[in-house]
């Protein structure tokens, strides 16, 4: 499964007046003035809700989970949700062939999600900046090669790629983040040496240079601000392609690895169970489907909001 | 109502557009007529309602914009009531638009043949091949060299005239009674915009058809038009036959509009431009429109609206100054106040 | 047009050497293949020996030069488990992984494409908010998760369909179906956007004053116009359906390509995943290639 993070650059605010008026929105805007916009927003209230459900959740998992993530009874196998016949309140979403809790072990997932979703967005982030910013500024062939490696990436579906990691990598939480960052880095990279090179060419950048300005500063000052809005959007939508992607290859019995517990790899076991037991596979699978439901929609107003000229599409 | 002479009755014409912020009156009561044959400008600055009632007669008003009000007749047929379904048999067939950007008013993607011979075909009962003879023959007429070449290429190989000159080609195709032609030379170069107005009214007096000429550009109405309208805030305020209101114009709008148009006699003589700007819609002022940047404006003309006023030989002018009433009382208040 | 080709041509070449190196680097460092392919009770000299025939004690570059010499020819090696050529066993499995491609890219654009051009015309209706609804729905699904409440729902419930396999066309339904959601919810929200783009062009109005249907202005002029920037959409999301298929094929059993590699990857049968890796990688390239030609037939603006 891999619907790839399509790179669909927002157009960033352009002119040398955009990153102040970015600084100071930020700072006079404060907690209210975000929140009224969100207030506007259906959609992003709602993504906005679940985003926030879903971070205490699998932060606060072990509080809140009302049964270990592996803790077995045999004596309560296959118990069906409390609403249905034979189901017990104290399962709600009723238990596993093994007799685990499945609210819990969706509870406990939940940080799973979470962690590998954010750590490789953060790993393909600080690895596109660093290239996108090497072969912005140095160009020649440094340039070349990078951006010739960012085309070979996008052409071929990115699954491929994490598959061919995982052949000489064990599966695991750890190699999953890597995998995943070192492919989805590209994105990154791209737009960053986009804005890098745009940035050069200015005027005051020109100057800032010619008074000796270190480059790192010049970066930080001009290139940073210029793609924040879009690396904001872009990494929170690509947590959400990476939910599904960590959920794709541990269904595959490629990503985490029990007894660490992934709503990816409770399919794959519920799906043994469909005939007769169907609560198994469908409950992970709702929660992946509303966690990125979640993110999407946060993701969409987060365009709207910083990129005013993408609205209403 | 009609005098045989008449074409288009515009009367007490409302379009408003309601959007978040509440309705918006773009056209605002606008009442005009045209005559057959005849050449009408309509001027005024910006944001003033032109467009949009232009729009209005083509039935073309886009969401969130809606006539609310007022009728459009047409040959004795109200327009403002027809379905959409109705105003396409007059769309391109009786009335036929020229939009002001020649650029991208084509389709990019369709030859110019192709979208010169769909008018024809819509409304004149004809084969292809006769279209493709009439377009051709349309293209010719419009000036350009080559006719048949052009026919088969696309909008992209053309330059910007030639272009206005493909629009004007595809408006006139099927003998049109009216052409409402929105600032068409707006996007084009000095040179040739005296061409392209130049074979419009060449065109329209060989085909006896009326033109409504949406403009900026006063020289152009001096010489192009025997009518024009004003247009202020979404409403007309002052109606005339061209020389009377270059030789005398009635609203203090209309004189400002004049002294901010350069005049070949007397370039040393400084431009005056009318200070303000036109109102948005949702800060209109009460009672007249234009009083916040009149200079004739009395205290009267805060509270109270004027009508447009019929004046001799046909000029309407809307405007407090030409009612007698009201200036009598103004000078009383001011030889009362002066006396004490 | 040659120009052009012949410059895209040449383009792949860096991406597929890049591709190859990648590819090629993480096997090498993955290390020894001969320790799976020989018996366990082989010996250590037994071991030297297939090495040295296979050319594993030759330096890095060496080794990969050999392996682009071999690819260009199409010879990823033996499959140690198939004992078989291992890009004939991939090329077997083509068709039945096209097929499937090709079902859902036609599922997808027969409803994204109307969807799109409907919710674009009814903007803010009720049907435009259930449309991109369920569109952003497509998105969130997993494609797995919908294929098992497929088999859930339409084929363990209530048998309308086979739950697995491939061979007649109600085998296919289900699969396209799942591979093609995510596929056709993208394709819609792009179809839409790019109506409401050019609905609010000039030519548009112009169209319209001619007194055309309302039928030609938006299927003619509009979709016309929008169809430029679909076919590069279709294109991308070639790249998405392949991702997609390899989940799909497990989850309905499909014999195809992407079935095979995850077999591969799990018992690093490294020759398969190879030639897999690289046939995908090809195919992917040439649908792209192809795309950006139609891309160039369909706007009469871009001159060689
Ligand atoms: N789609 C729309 N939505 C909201 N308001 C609109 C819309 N179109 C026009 N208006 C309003 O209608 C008013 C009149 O616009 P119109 O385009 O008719 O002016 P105009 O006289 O043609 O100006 P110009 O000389 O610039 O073409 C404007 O103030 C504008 O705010
Ligand atoms: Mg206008």
């Amino acid at each position: 499964m891999s619907q790839q993070v399509t790179p669909e650059p927002v157009p960033e605010p352009q002119g040398p007046a955009a990153p102040d008026s970015m600084k100071k929105h930020q700072k006079k805007s404060s907690f209210v003035r975000w929140m009224k916009l969100l207030l506007k927003s259906k959609t992003g209230t709602v993504g906005f809700l679940i985003v926030m459900v879903v971070f205490i959740v699998g932060i606060f998992s072990d509080q809140i989970a009302p049964f270990g993530v592996n803790e077995q009874n045999y004596a309560n196998m296959l118990v069906p949700p409390a609403w249905q016949e034979g189901g017990s309140s104290e399962h709600f979403l009723g238990t596993d062939n093994l007799g685990r809790d499945i609210l819990s072990r969706i509870i406990y997932g939940t940080t799973i999600s979470l962690l590998v979703g954010i750590f490789s967005v953060v790993v393909a982030g600080i690895l596109g900046m660093a290239a996108g910013l090497f072969a912005g500024y140095y160009g020649g062939w440094i340039d070349t090669v990078t951006m010739r490696m960012v085309d070979a990436f996008l052409s071929i579906p990115n699954i491929l790629f994490i598959l061919v990691i995982l052949t000489v990598l064990n599966p695991g939480i750890m190699t999953l983040i890597f995998a995943i960052g070192v492919t989805n880095w590209v994105i990154y990279a791209r737009l960053i040496r986009g804005e890098v090179l745009s940035v050069k060419e200015r005027e005051y950048v020109k100057a800032a240079r010619s008074i000796g300005t270190k480059n790192l500063t010049i970066i930080r000052r001009h290139v940073l601000p210029n793609v924040f809005s879009t690396f904001i959007v872009i990494s929170t939508l690509s947590v959400a392609t990476t939910i599904i992607l960590e959920a794709s290859l541990s269904f595959l019995g490629m990503g985490v690895q029990p007894p660490d517990v992934s709503w990816g790899y409770m399919l794959a076991d519920g799906r043994d169970y469909l005939a007769t037991n169907w609560w198994l596979a469908t409950f992970p699978g709702l929660a992946i489907t509303i966690t990125v439901l979640g993110i999407i929609f946060l993701g969409d107003w987060l365009r709207d909001v910083l990129d005013p000229r993408s609205q209403g599409r | 109502m009609s005098n045989g002479k008449e074409l288009l009755n515009v009367n007490q014409l409302q379009t408003h557009f309601f959007t978040e912020n509440g309705a918006i009156p773009s056209v605002n009561g606008v009442s005009f007529q045209v005559n057959k044959g005849e050449l009408v400008a309509i001027v005024g600055e910006s944001g003033s309602g032109k467009s949009v009632t232009s729009l209005s007669i083509m039935g073309l008003v886009e969401e969130p914009g809606k006539i609310v009000g007022g009728e459009i007749m047409f040959e004795d047929k109200d327009l403002a009531k027809y379905t959409n379904k109705q105003m396409r048999k007059i769309r391109g067939n009786d009335i036929a638009m020229i939009f002001q950007e020649p650029l991208t008013s084509l389709n990019p993607v369709f030859t110019i043949g192709n979208q010169l011979r769909e008018a024809i075909l819509q409304h004149q009962n004809v084969d292809k091949a006769t279209a493709k003879k009439m377009s051709i023959d349309m293209l010719t007429q419009v000036g350009i060299p080559r006719a048949d070449k052009v026919y088969s290429s696309f909008p992209h190989s053309l330059s910007g005239g030639m272009r206005q000159r493909v629009m004007i080609a595809m408006a006139l195709s099927c003998n049109p009674k009216l052409l409402i032609a929105d600032e068409p030379t707006t996007a084009l170069d000095v040179t040739i915009q005296a061409q392209i107005l130049e074979l419009m009214k060449d065109l329209v007096k060989k085909m006896d058809t009326a033109i409504i000429l949406i403009t900026h550009d006063l020289g152009v109405v001096a010489e192009l038009v025997d009518r024009v309208i004003v247009m202020y805030a979404g409403q007309v305020v002052e109606q005339s036959d061209v020389f009377s209101l270059f030789k005398d114009p009635k609203h203090p709008y209309t004189k400002g509009l004049l002294d901010s148009t350069p005049k070949i006699q007397d370039l040393n003589e400084e431009l005056i431009s009318i200070k303000g700007t036109v109102p948005t819609p949702a800060n209109m002022p009460d009672g007249c429109k234009f009083h916040p940047r009149c200079p004739h404006a009395m205290d009267h003309c805060i509270s109270n609206e004027p009508k447009l006023d019929t004046l001799e030989n046909g000029r309407e002018v809307r405007c407090w100054l030409y009612d007698e009433e009201v200036m009598a009382d103004e000078q009383s208040k001011n030889g009362n106040e002066q006396s004490p | 047009m040659k120009r052009f080709l012949i410059q895209r041509f040449l383009q792949l070449i860096p991406v597929l050497i890049i591709m190859t190196f990648i590819v090629f680097s993480l096997v090498y460092v993955a290390g020894d293949p001969v320790a799976l392919m020989l018996p366990e009770e082989a010996t250590a000299e037994d071991v030297a020996r297939v090495q040295e025939s296979l050319g594993l004690n030759e330096p890095f570059h060496v080794q990969y030069g050999i392996f682009l010499m071999n690819a260009v020819q199409g010879d990823f090696g033996q499959s140690y488990r198939y004992n078989q050529d291992a890009m004939s066993i991939v090329l077997e499995r083509l068709p039945a992984t096209f097929e499937l491609a090709a079902a859902s890219m036609i599922f997808a654009t027969l409803i994204a494409i109307p969807m799109g051009i409907w919710s674009a015309t009814r903007r803010n209706t009720f049907i435009d908010l259930f449309i991109t609804g369920s569109s952003v729905l497509g998105k969130a699904m997993p494609n797995f998760w919908l294929g098992i409440m497929f088999i859930l729902i339409l084929a363990v419930n209530t048998q309308l369909f086979p739950v697995s396999g491939r061979g007649t066309f109600m085998h296919v339904v289900l699969p396209a179906i799942t591979l093609g959601t995510a596929v056709a919810a993208e394709m819609t929200r792009l179809t839409r956007s790019n109506m409401i783009e050019i609905l609010q062009q000039d030519f548009v109005r112009t169209a319209k004053a001619k007194g055309v249907s309302n039928g030609i202005v938006t299927y003619k002029h509009s979709f016309r116009n929008a169809l430029i920037p679909v076919v590069t959409i279709m294109a991308l999301q070639t790249s998405t359906l392949v991702g997609g298929a390899i989940v799909t094929e497990q989850v309905f059993a499909w014999p195809g390509i992407g079935q095979l590699l995850v077999q591969a990857v799990n018992a690093r049968d490294m020759a398969i995943v190879q030639a897999a890796v690289f046939l995908i990688a090809i195919l992917v390239i040439v649908i792209n290639l192809f795309a950006d030609i139609l891309y160039r037939l369909l706007d009469p603006r871009i001159k060689y």
